[in-house]
Order: C-alpha cells, then structure tokens, then sequence
C-alpha cells in the first residue's frame, strides 16, 4: 500500500519505463521547470509543444538542458492542444499535459468528440490524492476543479474514479466518506438524496470494491476519537481514504486550506478519459507539478 | 490593531471591567471545566444557574473549588435557560453561555420577544482561527449558524463580524469573500454575492471594513498565490475575516483547520444582545476557554 506521495513516485520508478508526456503551450517556466524534474528522473520522456523559440529561451533561461526535450512547433494555443491530445489519441504519447494555456481552450481539446480522449459515456472529473501530515495516510478527494455541483449520476463516477484511484495505491477496499456539514441527513442540504442513494448502491454492489458511508462530517471521516465521543456506527470509522464532496466549492478550499495551513501536497489528474490528463495551477507548488506528472503515470 | 494570537484578547479584558457570564444549566462538565478555569484567570465573573446539588457533585468528582462563586438553584433545564437569557437581558449579566442543554432550546429563548436578546439583526457564528502557518488570527464566518445565507443575510453577517473586529481592536478590517474561482461566475451563486458584497462596500453601503471577493482560499490567505495568479487586492494574501458562501463549505473548513491544521479556534454567536458562547461537547477544553475569552473581549 502507498502511504506517501514519495512512495507513489517510488512505484512509478520501479516499472523501469519511461512514460511518454505530451505538453501543450509548454513554454512558461512552471511547466518546464515541472516536467524537467520528472525527465530528469529517468520516468518520462516529454515532447513539448508551443513556440520553440520561446521554449528554448525558458530552458536557457532557466539553466535547463532543452535537448532532453523533443520540441515541436505550434503556433497557438488551442492548435497545441489539439496536437498534443492527438498525440495520445493515436498512439505517440501515454500522457497529456496543460502548459499556459487556458484550461477552458485545452479540456475542450480533451473533450471533443472526434479527436479528443473522453471515454464513451464518461464525465470529466478531478481526482486528487492529498498528503499531510495530520494524517496517517493519504487521502483522495474529489472534486475540486471540473464538477460545480455533480448531480447523482456525476457523483457516481466520481466515487467509481477516486476508488479506481485508491486501487492502484494499493488500497483494495477503500473507505467513502461522503461529506456534509452534519452526520444527519437534512432536507437543508441539497446532497443528502444523493448520498442515500449512493449508500445504497454500493450495497446492492452497484459500486463495488469500496466502503461507502454519509453523510459524514470530516470529524467521522478522518478522526477516530470524534466517532467514539459521538457514538457513532459507520463503517468508515475514521479512517476514510476518500473524501467525496457535495461541492466544487467545499472542495477547492479545503485543498487550498490543507496545502497552505497544514503543509499538504496535492497529486491530481483528470478522469474520464482514455490517458491520464494533467492539469495543474499556476499557484500550485513545484512539488505538486510534479507529483500530479507522477500520479498520471501510475494511472496509465 | 490586529490579533496575532488568540492570547492577545487577554489584553483587552484585562483593560476593562470584569464581565459577568452567565452559564445556563451549568450542571455540566464539559462546559463548567472551561467556565471556572476562566474564573480562575480573572477572564469573567460566573454566575451558575442550574441544579446546585449536580454541580457541586460535579465540582467534587473534578476537584473543581467554587467557594465563592454565585450559584443560582434552578433544576429545571428550560427554566435555567430561560432566567440565563433574562438576566442578560436586564443587563445583569454580559455573556451567555449554554451548558447541559440543547443549541435548539437555547436559541428558542434568546429569539423570545419579551425577554429575549433579540435586537433585530440576524445571529450568526463567528470563529476565530490561530493557525501557525498563517501571519496572524483570521476569523471565519458562518461556519455553524446560517445553513444557506442570501444575500442579504451576508450582509448582516459581515456587518456582525466587522462591529465584532471593530470591539476587538479593529480598524478597517480586510474581509474576503470566499469563492471556488476568483472570476464570477454567472451559475455560481457564491461568486455573484461576492461581487455584490465588494461594490457594496466601495459604495459604502457596508462600511468600517475593506471587502474583496470572490477570492478563491488560496488568493485571500496567500499573497504569492494572488501574485501568481496576478489578483490585484488590498484584501488578498492579508484576510483578517473570511466570509463562507454556505456552512457546508465552512464547516468542512472548519474541521479541517482544527482536525488538520492543529488550529486554535474561538468562537461565539453575534447578533444578540450579548455575545453567546455555544461550544459542543467535541471542543477541546482549550477551545471552550478560548471561546469564553472571545466572548469577554467582544463584549460592548
């Protein structure tokens, strides 16, 4: 079982391949600066796509080596993304990756429906695997950038991605918990229908290979004493592995809130398509750009 | 004048007056623990109202010395609230405190229009958070109180928080609207408020505080964060009050900062005649005290 973010990056390493990393817009220094590492290391081969002068310039100014790259010109943005997700689509690249572009033009490459890489049937969502120290393990939480407010059908494949995600970390029954404000269902609270349902799905087998509860606050997620003190019967226990959300807008501060206050790093990728796709922020730190490259390559 | 620690509002009870605090059903442990040890500390007066026979067998089993404090026999639990809220009403005391009985019934006779602490505002939960990762004390609201707030409903419960900083010691707090996205966002409701609020403020339709928003979490706490993202705020990066859109956002925020980010948090209801300390039985110790302090210190 992978505990940390590290280990993640560890596993990705034994495989001994090089995972092929398609970058769009690619020449601002965050990017380079995260994909760099991950070549560097030995566990990606990266083309990068955009302006080439403009790339070599950043490579020099930032004292890296442009010929660990392949470089192939793009005159604009959305052209990049189309090229670059082309190159997943037939064959020639196992990962896509945002550079400065917009993430509106570059998932909209990822989302067409003759060229882009959505799976049959399938919703785009974010899956991210957070690690902090308060914790004794890592947590995957969903969704805190694609899905404002996932309706019932959202909300099961966002369940179904995340456990997915658990899996391959080695964890082969993970613990839901579907989080609210309060343990008790209320009509106050527009997911609580939702997360019946959800419940109920999994025990019809519906959602397999998982433990789902909720609602649940984050005490009876993530804290035992809370569920002793409480008196509380749920399966997760305090000690869930994934943190599902009502909300895009619950969701991206607590991550933020984590990452700023309680040192976390943050892993994620975009799920629903046929290769991983990485989409980072700006503001996200350089250790995160590269663990979200190291993630999407233990999801290939 | 800003907080840098929950500490600091020591300072300022100790340049006033003593309050009185009232703690209605105070045959309770969790609460009655924090009340004396704040007694102790010269942080308020404590008036008990509740069964006699119960607390001091409580204070027995705790090793609890009361010699000396103000014990008002009242067993019956409604009524014990009932001359608690009376009490505060005829200035007799300044801080009401719940003990062993339910939020519910408690609120049930502060909103009382005879003999309530009514004053035609809405009440809401205001929390103060120590975090050591951030520069100094932020406050949180309304992570407990107000399930959905409207827009108007925001505007009370800035207006509370703000006279709340301003009692503290405040001058022109910054105040940020909390977002999932910086940009409006027409179906994110949350953002449209947050516009709203900041123009109402440069209006001066809100006044003695600085709002900006939306803010998305990391912008409002971050400055390099709003830098990178290239936000121009006086707000961003120097948050003295987040504004949450909803609870179900603010009290996973919440959880996780004190769950997660080890913070120290105080927190009290505004909007009544005088300040109301509501902890739960899942507080620490530190934070019912804390509380407590907060509620001495707010006082008008």
């Amino acid at each position: 079982m992978i505990l940390t973010l590290n280990q993640m990056v560890e596993k990705v390493l034994s495989v001994k391949r090089k995972y092929r990393v398609a970058v769009a817009w690619a020449q601002d220094p965050y990017t380079i600066g995260a994909i760099h590492r991950t070549v560097s290391e030995g566990f990606t081969d990266a083309t990068l796509i955009g302006r080439s002068s403009e790339i070599i310039n950043t490579c020099r100014s930032e004292e890296i080596d442009e010929n660990l790259f392949q470089i192939v010109e793009a005159d604009d943005d959305s052209i990049a993304s189309s090229m670059a997700v082309g190159m997943v689509k037939n064959g020639q690249a196992d990962i896509v990756m945002k550079g400065l572009v917009g993430t509106d033009i570059f998932l909209k490459s990822v989302m067409d429906r003759e060229n882009g890489l959505m799976l049959p049937g399938a919703v785009l969502s974010y899956v991210g695997a957070i690690q902090i120290p308060a914790y004794h393990k890592l947590l995957f939480i969903t969704d805190p950038a694609v899905i404002p407010y996932p309706n019932l059908d959202q909300k099961v494949s966002m369940v179904s991605y995340a456990v997915d995600m658990a899996h391959r970390f080695g964890i082969p029954k993970p613990k839901v918990a579907l989080i609210a404000a309060s343990e008790k269902r209320g009509k106050h609270f527009s997911s609580s229908a939702d997360y019946s349902t959800l419940v109920e799905k999994a025990e019809k087998g519906e959602i397999k290979d998982c433990i789902i509860d909720g609602p649940l606050d984050l005490f009876l997620a993530c804290d035992k004493s809370s569920v002793e003190i409480k008196g509380i019967k749920t399966p997760v226990n305090g000690e869930a592995d994934i943190l599902m959300f009502p909300s895009l807008e619950s969701c991206n501060p607590f991550y933020k809130a984590l990452m700023l206050f309680a040192r976390g790093e943050l892993a994620g990728i975009i799920r629903g398509t046929e290769k991983p796709v990485v989409v980072m922020s700006r503001s996200e730190s350089s250790v995160s750009k590269y663990y979200c490259i190291g993630l999407a390559c233990l999801m290939v | 004048m800003v907080l840098n620690r929950l500490n600091d509002l020591k300072n300022i009870v100790a340049g006033g007056p003593r309050k009185k605090l009232v703690l209605a059903a105070a045959q309770d442990q969790h609460s009655l623990g924090a009340v004396l040890k704040a007694w102790k500390e010269s942080i308020v007066d404590p008036i008990l109202v509740g069964d006699t026979e119960s607390i001091q067998n409580i204070c027995i089993s705790n090793n609890y010395d009361i010699t000396g404090l103000r014990i008002i026999h009242e067993p019956d639990l409604l009524k014990s609230v009932e001359m608690s809220v009376r009490m505060v009403n005829s200035k007799q005391a300044d801080v009401l405190m719940k003990g062993m009985v339910g939020t519910s019934a408690l609120l049930k006779c502060v909103l009382n229009k005879e003999w309530g602490l009514r004053t035609g505002n809405l009440l809401s939960h205001f929390a103060l958070f120590e975090v050591a990762t951030y520069h100094k004390v932020i406050a949180v609201t309304d992570v407990a109180m107000n399930i959905a707030p409207n827009l108007k409903d925001k505007i009370a419960i800035v207006n509370n928080s703000v006279s709340c900083l301003l009692r503290l010691g405040y001058i022109m707090p910054k105040v940020a609207v909390l977002g999932a996205v910086e940009m409006v966002n027409e179906n994110m409701e949350a953002t449209l408020h947050a516009a709203l609020l900041s123009k109402m403020n440069q209006r001066d339709q809100i006044k003695n505080c600085i709002i900006d928003g939306p803010l998305a979490f990391d912008n409002a706490v971050s400055l390099e964060s709003a830098r990178h993202k290239g936000i121009k705020s006086e707000v961003a990066g120097d948050t003295d009050l987040l504004l949450m859109p909803d609870i179900e956002v603010g009290n996973v925020l919440y959880k996780s900062l004190v769950f997660f980010a080890k913070a120290k948090v105080a927190s009290i209801i505004l909007g009544a005649l005088a300040p109301i300390v509501l902890t739960s039985r899942s507080d620490s110790e530190q934070a019912k005290f804390d509380s407590i302090l907060l509620a001495a210190a707010a006082c008008k």
